[in-house]
């Protein structure tokens, strides 16, 4: 709940109650992000995952003001930056950056990467000729490429080497939050891993947070600290990796990991079927929004938006039946405890 | 051991450039397709998985040259057909589903009428019949409202659906003895992937299709295929059953593409 009381020193990030509707034909409108509360703290990575159209990019996107929010606030490093002007804001990106999914749209193809890296020095830091210089050739070290890359055009790198490129624009300015759009999505397996190790030898040796938006389970299970799970706008579930992950209660967590396929022969899967398709994000009805796919559906589900209620430390899951489920079920095996087949 | 449906055998080429260079871009490429099996092509980008499907149909980008090699299809190269024969082939016996189904479907026509039309080209009769074809076809890839959803337009179908669409021309209405797959399941949810997954075994489980499924997606194929080909920069670097791919695999390309595959093990 937004309070008025100073956010905590250590909570490098925190979101509340954002919120962000797009007007549609026929004065309609779209619940892209309906909702959303969480926090980030310093040197953390919190995952965000979901489908094509849960509203994670959205998020991504508002929390650096990309695109506006229609309500909510967002603190970074404890100050609101959604009343900040276009000054001010530009400061704030001091301590928020981004990297993009496609970095062949993110980097501007008539800049060398040397410009490309000069630039968030002189704009941020105002250093002097010299001293960008140096710090260009410390980045393109930082992430695995080397001073003869700095006089490349965007087009005579590898995908790979490109994100790479986006990653070092995105820590010269030493931030204390980077969000991470889909960071690996356009990259093949094997320069994903590279990626994937990059980011996690940067955060260790400048403590960056991650908020890190994935459609890719396995990444996200590979990055994270903390995973929140969006559906339709909304966290459905939120917790630490091993409890999402190992013990997932939400029936939309469930259905989702149990879809994921593992790379692993003879592993079988129980899968957990929704029916039907994702519903639609236009004027949804104030109901649970997994009404209608829903294999645990009760009555009681169609009557308003459940809330995000703790289940244990650190997880919380929007679904009423689970909660009341997992009440009664300190004696007997609950539903969940069937579905342990991703691990 | 069956004899393959489709062998391809010492298959190279190139892409030549405006100025008439030629870039090699298959070299030597040999591998099989057996009856009944579900063989998967795994790669990554530029392997030259796709470019050897394509030429299976002929349809190949204008740039390419084939400089040797045969691709047999019941014994016989397609590659030195002519377009006539070819055209006998394509579809009746080998038909493609595409990546982008949505892409893939002709935005002006409905949905049933592409269908019904694939299938008086295929196999003649009237016009009520094909529509009622297509329709059956429809319910067959689990189409809700098959009657209704048919005389809806592409940009009507979420991709998932499309791809539904896609498989049932493919290999419903097409009745072919080969399907090839071209990472018919890369852009859309996992949710969805699954589900079309399940669909294309059932269905080739079902009827005694074929499959050659092309996909840079390893967990996909390590619960649906039979047989898997891996492919490096237009090399084939390893083939066999999934299970000696997936447990013992020999080849360091392939352990690579596995361990890069397999995330958590790796951490």
């Amino acid at each position: 709940m937004i309070t008025a009381a100073a956010p905590n020193d250590y909570v490098a990030l925190r979101v509340r109650g954002l919120k962000k509707h797009f007007p549609v034909a026929g004065g309609r409108k779209l619940f892209a992000v309906d909702g959303i509360d969480f926090d980030l703290a310093a040197g953390e990575t919190l995952g965000i995952v979901g489908e094509s159209g849960s509203g994670k990019s959205t998020v991504a996107r508002c929390v650096v003001r990309l695109i506006e929010p229609t309500a909510g606030d967002v603190w970074i490093d404890g100050k609101s930056i959604l009343g900040l002007n276009s000054v001010a804001l530009a400061s704030a990106y001091r301590q928020i950056q981004m990297v993009f999914q496609d970095p062949n749209a993110s980097l501007n193809p008539r800049m060398t990467v040397r410009q490309a890296l000069h630039e968030p020095l002189q704009l941020h830091l105002k250093m002097p000729l010299q001293a960008r210089e140096a710090r260009a050739r410390q980045l393109i070290d930082m992430v695995g490429l080397t001073v003869v890359h700095l006089d490349r055009y965007p087009n005579e790198l590898s995908g790979g080497q490109r994100q790479r490129i986006g990653i070092a624009r995105a820590i010269a300015v030493e931030p204390e939050v980077v969000i991470l759009d889909e960071p690996t999505s356009s990259l093949d397996v094997s320069v994903r891993g590279q990626i994937l190790e990059l980011l996690l030898d940067l955060q260790e040796k400048l403590n960056l947070a991650y908020l890190f938006v994935s459609h890719d389970l396995q990444v996200v299970r590979h990055m994270a600290d903390r995973v929140a799970v969006m559906y339709l706008g909304s966290i459905v579930e939120i917790g630490s990796s091993a409890q999402v992950f190992g013990m997932p209660r939400h029936p939309y967590t469930r259905a989702l990991l149990s879809a994921a396929p593992v790379v692993k022969w003879g592993e079988k899967r129980t899968r957990l079927r929704l029916s039907g398709e994702i519903s639609s994000p236009i004027d949804p009805p104030d109901s649970c929004r997994l009404v209608g796919r829903c294999p645990y559906e009760q009555p009681s589900c169609t009557m308003g938006r459940p809330p995000l209620m703790a289940i244990a430390k650190g997880h919380s899951v929007a679904c009423p039946i689970v909660v009341a489920r997992e009440a009664t079920a300190q004696l007997t095996p609950s539903i969940g405890d069937l579905m342990t087949t991703t691990s | 051991m069956t004899e393959p449906l489709l062998e391809v055998v010492g298959y190279r080429g190139a892409f030549r450039s405006p100025t008439g260079e030629l870039t090699p871009v298959l070299h030597d490429v040999s591998y099989q397709l057996k009856r009944g099996l579900i063989t998967a092509v795994v790669g990554e980008t530029g392997s030259g998985k796709s470019l050897v499907a394509l030429s299976t149909l002929g349809i190949q980008p204008p740039s390419f040259r084939r400089t040797a090699g045969r691709i047999l299809f019941k014994g016989v190269d397609l590659l030195s057909m002519d377009e006539a024969s070819l055209r006998k082939v394509r579809g009746r016996q080998i038909s493609m589903v595409f990546q982008d189904a949505r892409a893939a479907l002709n935005p002006v026509f409905t949905v049933g009428r592409q269908l019904a039309d694939v299938f008086q080209l295929q196999h003649g009769g009237t016009r009520a019949a094909a529509m009622a074809q297509a329709i059956e076809a429809l319910r067959l890839v689990y189409i809700p409202e098959p009657e209704r959803r048919a005389r809806q337009y592409p940009h009507e179908f979420s991709g998932g659906m499309a791809q539904r669409v896609m498989i049932a021309m493919a290999a419903l209405v097409c009745q072919p003895e080969l399907l090839i797959l071209d990472e018919p399941t890369t852009g859309l949810d996992v949710t969805i992937q699954s589900e079309i997954m399940t669909l294309i075994v059932d269905l080739c489980k079902g009827r005694g299709l074929t499959a050659c499924l092309i996909t840079h997606d390893l967990g996909v194929v390590v619960e649906t295929c039979d047989e898997v080909v891996v492919m490096n920069a237009g090399r084939v670097v390893e083939t066999g059953s999934a299970e000696a791919i997936f447990t013992a695999p020999k080849n360091d390309y392939t352990r690579k593409l596995l361990a890069a595959s397999q995330l958590v093990e790796a951490a």
